[in-house]
Parts: structure tokens; C-alpha cells; sequence
């Protein structure tokens, strides 16, 4: 009696995940399988194949969002934003916590603090200031918001990765007549790696997938990144769904992709970024 | 020591400087304008004292998005953790396809909210009147987008489709920690799974729960884009949030910065004070564990 209870809760619990596992998928695939539709077909059944497939729809939104250039801006925005935070949050975590003064605590204290400032109380004061200092509507402009905004936490994360790396090889480079930057380049830099690795998918996630900052920094077409013209797209093609969902797919690609290479180390990643803070 | 400190200026010279430029410096200022009544356009503007926040205990569209706010917080903060933490659960229990089941979930993760919510719009208006027809499940024929009662779960249900994935893989990691030989021995003792995960494996991921709650709280206290997509904030204005209202206040509408300042250091204070709060509470309980 006990095993059979046993033997159907256990296939509760796998028809369970099983269903969740399908409700997460799909939306997305029906998103594409609809993509490549016609919007009459759509409209009739939305879970048959298409009858031909409409490569069209892709050619044509290709053409329509400049889709290779909002890529590259993407790109662009989010090596230069990832690349100045894994600098500059580098050199101040690993120093914070290397040194031991009134000071130092004092910094650490100040960059903690905001962690809890939520991104809308500061978005009107931030648009006066991008204004006042000329960097509104310019990709690198953004990327140093971008280093502002993200260095509290990699801060953080480094602060916390320095304090476990023991001080020795420090001192025996010192030895050897390493000195200031030169020994943090050829050796802390290189000690730090793994929470390097975590900084940056943690960045680079959010950055890409960031929508708000953007919209109130880049109104110019030709600085648009893919959400964005995604979104301009979206109103223009009003209800022309194949057409939309070509676009919305376009859209997922680059992370899909990356995600099926590296999901290991992103879901590695994300987990001990949390925890750790 | 004075050498000591320089090169500790030195080093954090850079983060400090773009911290300071595009993170307190507007924070500061927020808190400036929101006692002004700056309207965005006009180069000057004046002192106003508190009467942008004496207005907004009259201003019922900032109250029902407020109200609107709480209640999606409360429902994402249960929803979101009682998901993520049975499913990492479950899958942890996996003897096979562990890696697959925590790809699919965690996969949404991966998208942008903007994204995601245009998919789930076309879900909502055009997949779900066909379920609605074609497999004669009445509740799918609801209008999802356009009438505020449904509205409200659809945005749940993208938000959580979204965020599942995330804390579940904290979870997961947390349920990985677990000494081995702990479930073991209450497995030999005769505690049965309910138990187990009760008694053994419930108190020591205690701080990962807190740690789960603290996401969840301060993420969806700050949900913009899902609604954005999903409803723009309608029917009407029945599904804007606390940062939509904003938003629409400063940019969309009527440039109101300095209003639109008072309602964010309104926005701040509520959620400092409720992660406050929700820390120590949790801290205290994963003591008595």
C-alpha cells in the first residue's frame, strides 16, 4: 500500500514539473512556430505548421529594425559597461579590503549604502545630470552610467572574493620589487578570475536585458539598442503579429544562443552571486 | 598611513567619481526637487517646501497605484519563493535530467522583460481565445489584457514566468550545501520525505529563504518593464505601478519632475523601510531555528 502511494505521489510530482516545464517553454515556442505564418493563419490556428514558411517576415523586420546595427550597439554598450565596471570595481574592491583605516571602512560603507536606492528614485536627478554633462543620447555615455549604477555591487562581490585570497603571494611579488599597479595587473587581477567570470555574466545580463535606462538616455534612431528598436517596432506593426513575433524572436537570438552554450557557468554564475551577497 | 590612504583614494578614484556623478549626486538631487515645483522645461524653478507631498495625500491615482503595487508585491513575494523553492525541491530529488529541467526554468531568465512581455501579450490575446474555443476552457476567453481583475494576473503570471527560474537556481544551490549524511541519517531514523524536508532541510536553508524573500521584495517593488509591455498601465491607468506612475508623471505626461520626485522618495522610503523590516524579522527567525 505504502510503495503504491509512494509510486503515484512520484508520478504526481513528474506530471507536475512536466506540465510547469511546458507552460514555461510555451510561450516562446509558439512564438516562433507563429513567426514563420502567415497573420491569416495565425488567426485561424495558432498551433498548426505553416504552410509555407514565411522566411519573408524575418527578411523583411532584417531590413526594418537595421537589425545588424542594434546589435552592434548592444554589443558595444555592453562590453564597454561590463569592462569599466570589472576595472574600476576591481581596483576598489581588492584595495577596501586590503586596507584597514577609518577610511577605508567609511568608502565601503558609502558604496554599500545605495544597494538599497531603487533605479526610479534617482532616474529624474540622472536625466538632469546625463543633460548637464553632455553624455545624454551617447552610447559611451551610457556605459558610464552603466559603471555608476553597477560598481556597488561588483564592489561588493570583490570585497568580499579579496578578504578569502591569502596575502602572501602579495608579499613575495612586493619582494621581487612588484609595485603598485604592476602588482595588481600580472598578479591580484589574475587571483580574482572567478569572481570576474560571476561579475561579468551578472552585468552582462542585466545590462543587456535593461530597457528603462536606455529609453530615457537614447532617443536618437541610430544609437538604438535591440530592446529599444524592438519597442519602436512594436508600435509601428500594431497587431501584425508575424511580423512582431519576428521581431520579438530576432530580439531573444543572441541570448538564446549564448544561453545554450554557457547556461552551465550563467546558472553557476547567478546562484553565487546571490548567495554571496 | 597617510601613503596608505592616498593609494587607497587612487584605486577607488574611478568607481568613486561615476558613482558619485550618476548614483548620489541625483539621489541627493531627487530629494532637492521633489521640495521644488521644477517642471523639466523651464530652466529655473522654485522652493515649494513640502507642498508636493501635501498633494500627494489627495492624489487617489498615486494611492491606487500604490495599493496596486502592494498587492502585486505580496502575491509575487509568496508565489515567486513557494515556486522556485519546490521546484528546486523536486528537481534536487531527480535521479536523472536534473541539468534539462533546471535549463528549461531558468531559461526565461534569460530574456528581457520587454520581450517577454510582447510574447506573453500575444499568449493572452491570441493564443488564449483559441484554447478558449478550441479545448472550451471558458476562463481563457476573458478579456486578460483589457479588463483590470484579469489584468492583474496576467501581469503576474509574466512576471513570474520571468522570475521563477532565478530563485530557483538559488535554491538549488542552497539545497546542494546540504551535508549528505544529514538526510541520511533521518532517512535511517525513519522520517519520512515531508518530514525530512521540514525538519532537516527547511532550518538550514533559512538564510537562503531570507535571502529568496529579500529578491523577490525589492525586485517586484521595482517592476517596470513587465507592465510597461504587457498593459502600458491600463485599462485606463488600473494596472500602473509605483515606477510606471512615476515614469508617466516626469517623462510621458506632464514633466512634473519635482512632483514626480516626491512620489520617488515616497517610492525609496517604503521600500527601505519594508526590506528593513523583512530583514530583521528573518534574521531573528533563522536564530530561534
Amino acid at each position: 500500500m505504502s510503495t503504491l502511494l509512494g509510486w503515484f505521489s512520484k508520478a504526481c510530482i513528474i506530471v507536475f514539473l512536466i506540465v510547469m516545464a511546458i507552460i514555461t517553454l510555451l510561450p516562446v515556442g509558439l512564438a516562433i512556430l507563429n513567426s514563420f505564418k502567415t497573420n491569416g493563419e495565425i488567426y485561424t490556428n495558432i498551433l498548426s505548421l505553416p504552410t509555407t514558411w514565411q522566411i519573408n517576415n524575418y527578411l523583411d523586420v532584417f531590413r526594418r529594425t537595421h537589425y545588424l546595427r542594434s546589435l552592434w550597439n548592444t554589443v558595444f554598450l555592453v562590453t564597454l559597461s561590463v569592462s569599466g565596471i570589472v576595472l574600476a570595481s576591481s581596483l576598489a574592491g581588492y584595495k577596501l579590503a586590503r586596507t584597514k583605516s577609518k577610511l577605508s571602512h567609511a568608502l565601503f560603507v558609502i558604496f554599500i549604502l545605495s544597494m538599497l536606492i531603487p533605479f526610479h528614485s534617482i532616474m529624474i536627478g540622472l536625466v538632469r545630470v546625463a543633460n548637464q554633462l553632455n553624455v545624454q543620447g551617447k552610447l559611451w555615455g551610457l556605459a558610464l552610467i552603466y559603471v555608476g549604477i553597477g560598481s556597488p555591487m561588483a564592489i561588493f562581490l570583490y570585497h568580499g572574493f579579496t578578504k578569502n585570497v591569502p596575502q602572501e603571494i602579495e608579499e613575495a611579488a612586493m619582494i621581487d620589487g612588484c609595485n603598485g599597479l604592476q602588482l595588481y595587473f600580472r598578479i591580484v587581477f589574475p587571483l580574482l578570475r572567478p569572481i570576474t567570470f560571476t561579475i561579468v555574466i551578472l552585468n552582462t545580463l542585466w545590462i543587456w536585458n535593461d530597457f528603462l535606462l536606455p529609453l530615457l538616455m537614447i532617443s536618437n534612431r541610430e544609437k538604438h539598442t535591440l530592446l529599444l528598436s524592438t519597442q519602436a517596432l512594436f508600435g509601428q506593426y500594431s497587431a501584425n503579429w508575424s511580423q512582431i513575433l519576428a521581431i520579438l524572436i530576432m530580439a531573444m537570438l543572441p541570448v538564446m544562443v549564448v544561453y545554450l552554450f554557457i547556461q552551465k557557468h550563467i546558472v553557476s554564475g547567478i546562484a553565487e552571486g546571490a548567495l554571496k551577497s | 598611513m597617510k601613503h596608505k590612504n592616498r593609494s587607497l583614494l587612487l584605486y577607488c578614484f574611478p568607481a568613486l567619481l561615476l558613482y558619485a556623478t550618476f548614483v548620489l549626486y541625483p539621489a541627493v538631487g531627487g530629494f532637492w526637487y521633489s521640495l521644488t515645483n521644477w517642471n523639466g522645461l523651464n530652466p529655473t524653478y522654485d522652493y515649494v517646501g513640502f507642498a508636493n507631498y501635501r498633494e500627494l495625500l489627495n492624489d487617489q491615482v498615486f494611492h491606487r497605484s500604490l495599493r496596486f503595487t502592494f498587492r502585486y508585491v505580496a502575491y509575487m513575494v509568496v508565489l515567486q519563493n513557494i515556486l522556485a523553492l519546490t521546484l528546486a525541491i523536486i528537481i534536487e530529488n531527480l535521479r536523472r535530467f536534473k541539468g534539462l529541467f533546471r535549463t528549461i526554468f531558468f531559461f526565461p531568465n534569460m530574456i528581457s522583460m520587454i520581450v517577454g512581455g510582447f510574447i506573453w501579450l500575444f499568449i493572452f490575446t491570441r493564443a488564449f481565445p483559441f484554447f478558449a474555443n478550441s479545448l472550451g476552457i471558458a476562463i481563457l476567453g476573458e478579456s486578460w489584457i483589457g479588463n483590470p481583475q484579469y489584468a492583474f494576473y496576467s501581469i503576474l503570471i509574466l512576471s513570474l514566468w520571468g522570475s521563477v527560474g532565478y530563485l530557483m537556481v538559488i535554491y538549488i544551490a542552497a539545497l546542494q550545501n546540504i551535508p549528505k549524511p544529514l538526510l541520511e541519517n533521518a532517512r535511517i531514523d525513519g522520517a519520512n520525505e515531508w518530514q525530512i524536508n521540514w525538519h532537516v532541510v527547511r532550518p538550514l536553508i533559512a538564510h537562503s529563504i531570507t535571502i529568496g524573500m529579500f529578491i523577490a521584495l525589492f525586485s517586484s517593488f521595482k517592476v517596470f518593464d513587465q507592465v510597461y509591455a504587457l498593459t502600458g498601465g491600463g485599462p485606463g491607468r488600473a494596472t500602473q505601478v509605483v515606477s510606471l506612475n512615476i515614469f508617466t508623471e516626469a517623462f510621458a505626461m506632464r514633466s512634473r519632475y519635482g512632483y514626480a520626485s516626491a512620489k520617488a522618495v515616497i517610492l525609496f522610503l517604503i521600500i527601505m523601510v519594508i526590506t528593513c523590516v523583512q530583514l530583521l524579522i528573518m534574521k531573528r527567525k533563522e536564530v530561534e531555528l
